[in-house]
């Protein structure tokens, strides 16, 4: 994603954001939906499959290298991820990357205790319609796609967790 | 009524399809057996998603029936159906799988094959609750099944045998059985319990104090050692042997699923034998755990009982009186944990499930219970196996609605193509009729036909001139005529030499062409063959034409109804999910809520006995005190 | 004391009735040694703790204290469901599963009828048989150039794969006539390196399902997979 692009989109996604969280969560088309499964390769690990983690809570965490708020997004999932891993949450981070050595660079750069799953075509990030960064999308136990987080602030983190928190008690 | 199928599932299916389909089918555990031989790599497809665990099963059982819908499983028939039948029983489909398995029972099918099905069936019929069938089913095996099958076989009967009361046939049945090690110390068990209820106690004492003094790391083994201990402790008990019980129960481990009955049966052999001080200890600790326990309940009433005994009426009358208190706040949490349970917030914590578990792996994730208060309650119910094949139920239920969700959204899709396709062919259909009306293939056929026996005719006249260049032809036809009108005429010394200058001529445009003329002719040949081939050709293309034109009318028309017709039933199949599944979530709800009133039936009883005996404690004292103070002849008061 | 005694021992042997599961090991009958309650599912076994009430009166008297009955508790307001009830819920049960299952094979018949017609259709398996574990990454498959798959194999699949399984990687339409297979797959060798190997191989399309199956194997002994594609034709 282009500094530029990225950069406009921000803004439009922040004015959103003031508009309302809700409006942002309610115009994201795929609430409800079942969640399109992909298969991707880790930077560190095996390839990964969407489909083969129903039964647990999942959380896809869109980052770019050029996005400022990525990193604070990752590490405080990560804080979460900790917390609720025992009670069945798994969480992915996915790219969003024109340079796959940026990419690269970023995963090595957040150390995190999930998985970071490399997206080199974007297809995903068609997929999840990932309009902008950072974004993180709650896929609930039977594989159906619940909420969609689009910014990280204090506030935010608790009221994802105890999003996750209703998730996981499903 | 359902149970032990569960456990034996994996090992069963391990060990039969390690057998019957050499194709690797260690049942998803498999490091040891050979990769498979698949020739059907259609069966080899089935095989992908069976291996990668249980919930691809209902994908390998759409795969497996669909192949054989197109009988395209021809190789491994025999495999397929003993495949199918286990992905049933996985599903918990013992119908259907009984049904599979008594098919494999013809003649023609290897012996190795039909035993495998008969234990399958026995299985299957046990755990139905059909034990005579299931005993019978046992009977039809011939010979021996593979050690580790015969080891589940001679389990299973026993089973069978206990349960249908016949102890004595269990007791002879595992006596002296021989088995692999890891079963060796249940057999003994079974065997230990039978002979309890054959009243043999020496027998059993033996055959229990052989698996309570197993030394194992096992977890699963080291809950078996305490369990038999226990048995034998309270078998012991009953017969008032206080002295046989306490080292059995002492056996038992303070820290495990069974120490606070363990606790409780030592107090009491203690008590047996009159040592109510001795008995104060076991009890006194389990007044320190948890009172949701019956144990630990019942220790409530046994130590104010043990300082009776002891005359220390004081310590029992509050004794008493904390086990008041005591009951009174569990039946309070009873009593939320109740109302939870009927405003249908039970099962919320267990429902979702875990997919990837599969009916009988799930609860090996049963250690993991719900943060709901009340599953301290339900521990037994939940592990029990109507909650259990109850559960499983829900979920796979519930997985079933989510994928005829999936189909229902494709079945707009297939609509669209359909029409896309009837519209297509609206196009080409009236083209490709027009062309095979046409009989235009026919026409070209025949006319190859005349160029074939035109050119055979100038080979076998060595017809020159009809290959002939064509102003050779033109020249040939000119010399013709001229020879013609030549022979009308008179002859004369002009007409004669006209007719040698022309037989001079002819003789040497006859000349060229004859030269050419074999060249011509392979010429002419190789084109033959040319158009032979595109004829052919031709021809195939027409035969695919006429093959799709047959088949059109009734494929879109065929298929659009078939579409219709599923989505029929996607819609009335998502009815009865529904309705099913609720029902089964009712069900598991009631068995919570039975089991709950039945705990607070006991604790409601508990409660009686702790008043009526703190009351008559009083009540002695009361009286105690009376006499004392008035004289021995003026007692009047009844005692109350 | 006998009664207590005896009571106790109802309580401790209608507990011992609860059997508690044992993971992989086969389980053992609930046989309790003194009661005669077979089903541990049923309530007349359970019913009869309530009676069973420990303490007797501290001075000895006969125990006959039996009459703490549930006489003070309200009687059950729930029972527990009855065995014809699990039973026939579970028959219900079953046949609405079997009609999914059913209904799950007519659906995919369709489709694949639909989709690929049996007289265009071409389709692509994948199959592994070496001798030790190859950790298979990914799969990439042209017909006649164009990419018609490119799979990521995840652990799972790939010990699928070693245990004997095949993967239908590819299912789709050609027209008749000669074609070309190209297939690549990378994986990791043996010493953690990641290579790459590729196969080709042409084929005549004509009239049926045309089967093609690319086998990683080791056969060559060379301590590296190797791979080849076998034309099973129609």
């Amino acid at each position: 994603m282009r500094r530029i692009d990225e950069c406009r989109r921000r803004l439009v996604a922040l004015a959103l954001l003031m508009a309302s969280a809700a409006a942002v969560a309610a115009s994201y088309p795929l609430i409800g939906q079942s969640a399109p499964d992909f298969a991707l390769r880790a930077f560190t690990g095996d390839n990964v499959r969407l489909s083969e983690h129903r039964g647990e809570v999942v959380v896809l965490a869109f980052w770019s290298s050029d996005c400022s708020t990525c990193g604070a997004e990752l590490a405080a999932i990560n804080r979460s991820f900790s917390t609720y891993r025992t009670a069945g949450l798994t969480v992915f981070g996915v790219s969003v990357e024109d340079s796959r050595r940026h990419a690269r660079q970023f995963a090595g750069a957040h150390r995190v205790g999930f998985q970071m799953l490399d997206d080199p075509t974007e297809e995903v990030s068609r997929q999840y319609a990932v309009d902008s960064l950072p974004m993180v999308v709650l896929i609930d136990r039977n594989g159906t796609i619940r909420d969609v987080h689009h910014d990280f602030g204090p506030q935010d983190e608790a009221g994802y967790r105890a999003e996750l928190r209703r998730l996981l008690d499903e | 009524m359902r149970r032990l199928r569960a456990l034996l599932a994996p090992l069963a299916v391990i060990a039969a399809l390690a057998v019957a389909c050499p194709a690797g089918a260690a049942r998803r555990e498999s490091d040891k057996l050979p990769p498979t031989r698949v020739r059907d790599l259609n069966f080899g497809d089935v095989l992908f998603y069976y291996f990668q665990g249980p919930d691809k099963d209902l994908e390998a059982i759409t795969r497996i029936e669909a192949y054989e819908h197109w009988g395209l499983l021809s190789h491994h028939r025999p495999e397929a159906d003993l495949l199918l039948g286990s992905l049933y029983l996985d599903l918990g489909l013992h119908n259907a799988a009984g049904a599979i398995f008594a098919r494999l029972l013809t003649p023609d099918v290897p012996p190795g094959v039909r035993n495998r099905a008969w234990f399958y069936l026995a299985e299957v019929w046990y755990e139905r609750g059909y034990l005579e069938k299931a005993e019978q089913s046992l009977a039809r095996i011939e010979g021996r099944l593979p050690p580790q099958l015969e080891a589940q076989r001679t389990h299973l009967l026993s089973n069978v045998l206990i349960r249908l009361g016949r102890d004595e046939e269990a007791v002879r049945l595992l006596d002296h059985w021989q088995g692999p090690p890891d079963w060796l110390a249940y057999a003994r068990f079974n065997l230990g319990i039978a002979l309890i209820r054959e009243h043999r106690l020496a027998d059993a004492d033996r055959a229990l104090a052989a698996v309570g003094t197993l030394v194992t790391r096992d977890p699963e083994l080291a809950t078996l050692r305490d369990r038999a201990n226990l048995a034998i402790g309270y078998a012991h008990l009953q017969q008032h042997d206080a002295a046989a019980a306490r080292p059995a129960l002492e056996r038992v481990r303070l820290e495990g699923p069974y120490s606070n009955r363990a606790l409780l049966g030592m107090g009491w052999a203690d008590a047996d034998l009159g040592d109510y001080r001795d008995a104060l200890v076991p009890w006194l600790e389990l007044q320190r755990r948890s009172v949701v326990d019956a144990a630990v309940q019942e220790s409530y009433l046994a130590v104010p009982y043990a300082y009776g005994k002891l005359g220390a009426e004081k310590e029992a009358a509050s004794s008493y009186e904390n086990a008041l208190t005591s009951y009174g706040a569990e039946g309070q949490a009873l009593d939320a944990a109740i109302a939870r349970v009927e405003s249908g917030k039970l099962l919320t914590g267990m429902l979702a499930g875990n997919a990837k578990a599969g009916r009988y792996g799930w609860y090996r994730q049963l250690k993991t219970l719900p943060n709901a208060p009340e599953s301290r309650y339900l521990y037994d119910v939940f592990a029990g196996d109507d909650f259990q094949a109850g559960l499983a139920n829900y979920r796979e239920l519930g997985e079933m609605q989510r994928t005829l969700t999936e189909w229902s959204s494709s079945m707009d899709a297939f609509g669209d193509m359909i029409d896309a396709r009837q519209r297509a062919y609206a196009v080409r259909l009236p083209r490709a009729d027009r062309l095979l009306g046409s009989g235009a293939l026919d026409r070209m056929q025949r006319r190859r036909d005349e160029l074939a026996s035109r050119l055979e005719r100038i080979v076998r006249e060595h017809d020159v001139a009809a290959l002939g260049a064509p102003d050779q032809q033109a020249r040939w036809q000119r010399i013709r005529a001229i020879e013609t009108s030549l022979a009308a005429a008179p002859h004369d010394a002009k007409t004669d030499g006209l007719r040698d200058r022309l037989r001079l001529v002819k003789g040497v445009l006859y000349f060229e062409m004859d030269a050419a003329f074999n060249a011509r002719v392979w010429r002419e040949r190789r084109t033959l063959k040319d158009l032979d081939l595109a004829l052919h050709e031709a021809e195939e293309r027409w035969i695919r034409v006429e093959r799709a034109r047959r088949s059109v009318p009734t494929n879109t028309g065929e298929f659009a109804s078939r579409v219709a017709g599923l989505e029929t039933r996607i819609a009335a199949l998502q009815v009865r999910l529904a309705s099913t599944r609720a029902k089964q979530g009712d069900y598991l709800a009631q068995l919570a809520a039975g089991e709950l009133a039945e705990q607070k039936q006991r604790l409601a009883a508990y409660r009686v006995q702790a008043r009526f005996e703190l009351a008559s404690l009083y009540d002695r004292a009361a009286s105690r005190e009376d006499q004392a103070q008035t004289p021995p002849a003026a007692q009047k008061e009844p005692p109350r | 004391m006998k009664l207590s005694t005896f009571r106790a021992l109802l309580i401790g042997a209608t507990i011992l009735c609860a059997a508690l599961p044992s993971g992989a090991a086969p389980a053992v009958p609930e046989a309790a040694p003194s009661t005669a309650a077979a089903a541990p599912a049923s309530p007349a076994a359970d019913a009869a703790s309530p009676a069973g009430s420990a303490g007797t009166s501290a001075a000895g008297s006969a125990p006959g204290t039996s009459a703490a009955g549930p006489a003070g508790g309200s009687p059950p307001v729930t029972q527990s469901p009855s065995a014809a009830d699990t039973r026939a819920l579970d028959e219900e049960a079953q046949s609405l599963k079997k009609d999914v299952v059913d209904l799950n094979r007519d659906l995919y018949v369709l489709e694949e009828e639909l989709l690929y017609p049996a007289n265009t259709q071409v389709a692509v398996f994948l199959s592994m048989d070496v001798g030790s574990f190859f950790g298979l990454d990914s799969v990439e498959l042209k017909i006649d150039r164009k990419e018609v798959a490119n799979y990521l194999y995840t652990p799972r699949e790939v010990d699928a794969l070693m245990k004997g399984g095949v993967q239908k990687l590819y299912v789709g339409n050609l027209k008749t006539g000669s074609h070309e297979l190209v297939a690549f797959f990378t994986g990791k060798g043996p010493n953690d390196r990641d290579y790459k190997r590729g196969a080709s191989i042409k084929f005549d399309k004509s009239i049926g399902a045309h089967y093609l199956e690319l086998k990683i194997n080791d056969r060559q002994h060379r301590l590296q997979p190797e791979f080849e594609i076998k034309d099973w034709g129609e």
